[in-house]
């Protein structure tokens, strides 16, 4: 009988941490009481790094993760945040339930020491704007917030604009103030926290997803039954994929309710971004051996 | 069995930080799950790797400059401009000034040992009583924490990860509620007892005093107005506050030398590593205590006494006066936040910033109670009298300060009114 | 002697806190014209994170030295010399437990051990100990963290410096010291 912990960024209402709690509870259910999991939302153990540290030595036993911090130390999982890799979010959802994004888990425990079960998502990435955005041009030089990571930070960089890496908590007083001009953000909270109060614009470019991971500790898999592993493994997944689902349910509302704000609301696509995408393969084309692969799928489950 | 090992290691004066960390290990060590060892260095690290914590060396270096500056005197001389003449006048000074610097420099107790020495012979040579010049000093000490710029705000901030502008926000009213009242009590006292006749400048006087003073005002305005007008991080504003009190020391008031800096930079390091390596530790323990689950039993405990928020918070007041009465204020900020902020959240709905307000000022109010309120002694020493004397005279600050006190814990909108 | 080494190695540790601190105010300082130029550096901040970082441990190491840490003291402040000295002795010993502890979390974490025998090979060391400590980056900065993290290292081999030359002191000068 184990006392497993799950730590996850997300606060307690987040899709990602309704997917831990039930998970947690259907473990139990399934183990008949002989496993137990204690969900920690809200980074109560620690930022992503130091999770992932902590699922390295064993002193966590699970996380939900974005790829993003995984992308780190497994540079193949970037190529999930190709520009416009997928359409909308029904296509991220294919393209992570793919055969070749499967085949991606298998190098975690070498590289980051932790097991994936599966992927799940968050919805794709849109920019809101203090100032008008006509064209790319009207971004470049601008401010705008991002989450720290490198495959992030190149399509920024490809834009022209300056960015700033910003923890959450900061970000709706940044763009309150005019310490940022921008912020690259979900629909999701763009809408739950209001990013659209201090803005001129709402951006629609769904220009890049932000996919989720499940872990488990390679130390603490080391240790478990194989009937254990296989339970863990399959509820886990059922539960983190469950999430794509949820997103695709929920993301049209979310943008529906942001397109009746009285914002200026523009849907953009890839060629809006001009050269940004082609710099931004180019330089992932050589990071990440995965990029070619999630293209070919990309076009197979476009609609 | 940890809990023991904690009030031992404190009772016997190690210092606050190690009493964290050691109660950690002890606890990992309880729980058998000791893999945790194998990050508690890293945690250590990790847990001071926080842009918010920039804020504590910066205004420390700000007030430092202020005071080696000449810019701290020449405000209290312009002050005086104002209001010196009139009946208590410098007592009021003394109050507004405490009120501004205190708690720019960290340390309450520090600023009450400068401004004692500096106010508490100016008020005695008008013929105010020594025991009421030096109670005042300690009372505007009080208000410090409350009133923006606060380095326990900042601190409590980067503890509760809020963002630390509108933790400022949320002490504004609360602080003019608690000036009204101080200055309710001093106007009392002043009634009652009769204060001496201030004098008012000459013109000429008046004049220089306000001329001398302008360089000495970018300084607040610095600090309010980045943060308010939103230039700037409240890091950012310390930072050019710095500066600004660098240039006009040195070139304007010609009192600050290029070459005491790096004696000011020492003090700076020295101070604020104190503060945050108290931090640190404090991460391990509540991580720890975290991994343990701990919250979660203690709030069965207290949610098992109440369901309501006030009386949530008067449980904790009076727990925090005992608190107040051992361990200096953001020692004890940096103690305990980790174990009941996440209680005040999640079972009572608290808001951050309420709480914040509520518990920094009952700290401040523990500096200055007896048996243990080091604010007290250390007014009492500077201004040469003993503390019997200063509580003579403190004693309706204190009452008027608790009375504010509860008056915050009930209603939560004077705290979250202006964020 | 002891004393010495450990007084000097505090002189040099504030030299280099105080350093980091200039570091820090001129970092946010540069933070603020850059972006008012409209050309914000993005490596700033977390530059400035650690020279606090850096700053920090060498400032509480040097406190061991001096003493200088918060404590509370009421219950010691009222014992008498005789047991108040024992009291000093006592906190000195903890110290340096704490410090030798603290020598044995970096080696955990660091297996500077295992490092040795996989022939500084990061991959085989990686594979053997599930330990990533030697690859991870920096977010912005573009080297490593594990040069960020000696620090720690440098902490608690400064500390235990201290505590060891603390304990060494002659017993008539604990109290002049501890006060
Ligand atoms: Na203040
Ligand atoms: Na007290």
């Amino acid at each position: 009988a184990n006392d497993f912990r799950l730590g996850l960024i997300t606060p307690p209402p987040h899709i990602w941490t309704k997917a831990a709690q039930s998970f947690a509870e259907d473990l139990a259910e399934e183990s008949g009481g002989a496993h137990s999991v204690t969900v920690f939302p809200a980074s109560q153990l620690g930022n992503e790094a130091e999770m992932l540290q902590q699922l390295q030595t064993g002193a966590l036993d699970m996380a939900f993760m974005t790829v993003a911090e995984v992308s780190n130390r497994a540079p193949d999982l970037g190529a999930f945040y190709a520009p416009f890799l997928a359409q909308d979010v029904g296509h991220a959802g294919r393209i992570l339930r793919s055969d070749v994004a499967k085949d991606l888990l298998e190098q975690l425990p070498g590289k980051v020491g932790a097991v994936g079960t599966a992927f799940g998502m968050g919805g794709l990435r849109q920019i809101v704007s203090r100032g008008e955005v006509n064209s790319v041009q009207d971004l470049a030089g601008s401010k705008t917030r991002i989450t720290p990571f490198a495959p992030i930070l190149d399509f920024y960089n490809a834009i022209g604009a300056a960015p700033t890496p910003m923890p959450l908590p900061d970000v709706y007083d940044a763009l309150a103030n005019g310490q940022v001009d921008a912020i690259d953000m979900d629909a999701e909270l763009i809408w739950a926290l209001k990013y659209y109060e201090h803005a001129d614009t709402i951006l629609q470019s769904d220009h890049m997803m932000f996919p989720m991971v499940g872990l488990v500790s390679g130390r603490v898999w080391a240790d478990l039954s194989e009937e254990d592993r296989t339970m863990i493994a399959e509820l886990m997944a059922r539960h983190v994929d469950s999430t794509i689902d949820t997103y695709v349910e929920a993301e049209p509302v979310w943008l529906e309710d942001l397109k009746g704000t009285g914002k200026t609301y523009k849907i953009v696509d890839e060629e809006f971004f001009a050269d940004a995408v082609q710099k931004w393969n180019e330089i992932w084309s050589q990071k990440s051996a995965a990029l070619d692969d999630l293209r070919n799928v990309s076009r197979e489950t476009a609609n | 069995m940890t809990p023991v090992l904690f009030l031992v290691l404190l009772l016997l004066s190690v210092p606050v930080a190690l009493v964290l960390a050691l109660t950690a290990i002890g606890y990992i060590w309880a729980s058998g799950n000791t893999v945790l060892y194998d990050s508690f260095a890293q945690k250590m690290f990790a847990g001071i790797e926080n842009y918010g914590l920039l804020a504590i060396p910066l205004f420390m270096l700000a007030g430092e400059l202020m005071n080696e500056g000449g810019m701290t005197r020449r405000l209290i001389n312009a002050a005086r401009v104002f209001v010196g003449g009139f009946r208590g006048g410098l007592a009021y000074i003394n109050l507004l000034a405490n009120m501004f610097m205190a708690a720019i420099i960290g340390s309450a107790t520090a600023q009450i040992a400068v401004m004692a020495q500096a106010m508490v012979p100016q008020m005695e040579q008008e013929g105010y009583d020594r025991g009421f010049a030096a109670a005042t000093t300690a009372a505007g000490g009080l208000l410090a924490p409350i009133i923006p710029p606060s380095m326990m705000f900042v601190i409590f901030g980067v503890l509760a990860q809020i963002p630390i502008g509108d933790m400022f926000l949320a002490g504004i009213l609360p602080g003019l509620i608690l000036a009204f009242a101080v200055v309710c009590v001093i106007a009392t006292i002043g009634f009652v007892q009769g204060f001496p006749k201030g004098e008012w400048f000459t013109a000429s006087e008046a004049a220089s005093a306000l001329l001398y003073c302008l360089p000495a005002t970018l300084i607040p305005i610095a600090i309010v107005g980045g943060i308010l007008l939103g230039i700037a991080t409240p890091t950012e504003s310390a930072a050019v506050a710095s500066l600004i009190a660098f240039l006009v020391g040195w070139l304007v008031y010609r009192e600050l030398k290029p070459s005491a800096l790096f004696g000011v930079f020492r003090r700076t390091a020295v101070n604020a590593s104190m503060i945050i390596f108290m931090i640190a530790a404090a991460n391990v323990f509540g991580w720890v205590i975290i991994y343990e689950a701990l919250p979660q039993k203690l709030a069965a405990y207290i949610t098992s006494v109440t369901s309501d928020p006030f009386v949530f918070l008067l449980i904790i007041n009076v727990m925090l006066l005992f608190v107040g009465m051992l361990i200096d204020g953001i020692a004890a900020l940096i103690l305990l936040t980790p174990i009941l902020l996440p209680i005040a959240i999640a079972h009572y709905g608290i808001s951050p910033f309420h709480f914040g307000v509520v518990v920094c000022l009952n700290l401040a109010l523990g500096l200055l109670t007896p048996p243990v309120g080091v604010g007290l002694y250390i007014a009492a020493a500077m201004s040469k009298t003993n503390p019997g004397q200063v509580l003579k005279s403190l004693w309706p600050f204190l009452v008027a300060v608790a009375a504010v006190l509860l008056l915050l814990s009930r209603f939560p909108v004077l705290s979250t009114a202006l964020i | 002697m002891l004393g010495k080494l450990s007084a000097g190695w505090a002189r040099i540790e504030l030299g280099a806190a105080a350093i980091l601190a200039v570091a820090i105010t001129i970092l946010i300082l540069l933070n603020v014209v850059t972006r008012s130029l409209g050309a914000a550096l993005f490596w700033t901040d977390e530059l400035a994170i650690y020279a606090m970082v850096w700053m920090t441990f060498l400032g509480a190491s040097a406190a061991v030295h001096h003493g200088s840490a918060v404590a509370v003291t009421i219950v010691t402040d009222a014992l008498s010399p005789g047991l108040r000295k024992i009291a000093v002795r006592l906190v000195d010993l903890i110290v340096l437990g704490f410090a030798l502890m603290m020598i044995w979390f970096c080696w955990q974490w660091f297996a500077p051990d295992m490092l040795l025998r996989s022939g500084f090979d990061i991959g085989a060391f990686q594979s053997e100990t599930f330990k990533f400590i030697y690859s991870e980056p920096t977010t912005t900065l573009g080297i490593r963290k594990v040069w960020v993290w000696i620090v720690v290292w440098l902490f608690s081999a400064g500390a235990t410096l201290h505590a060891v030359a603390n304990l060494s002191r002659p017993a008539d000068r604990v109290n002049v010291e501890a006060s």
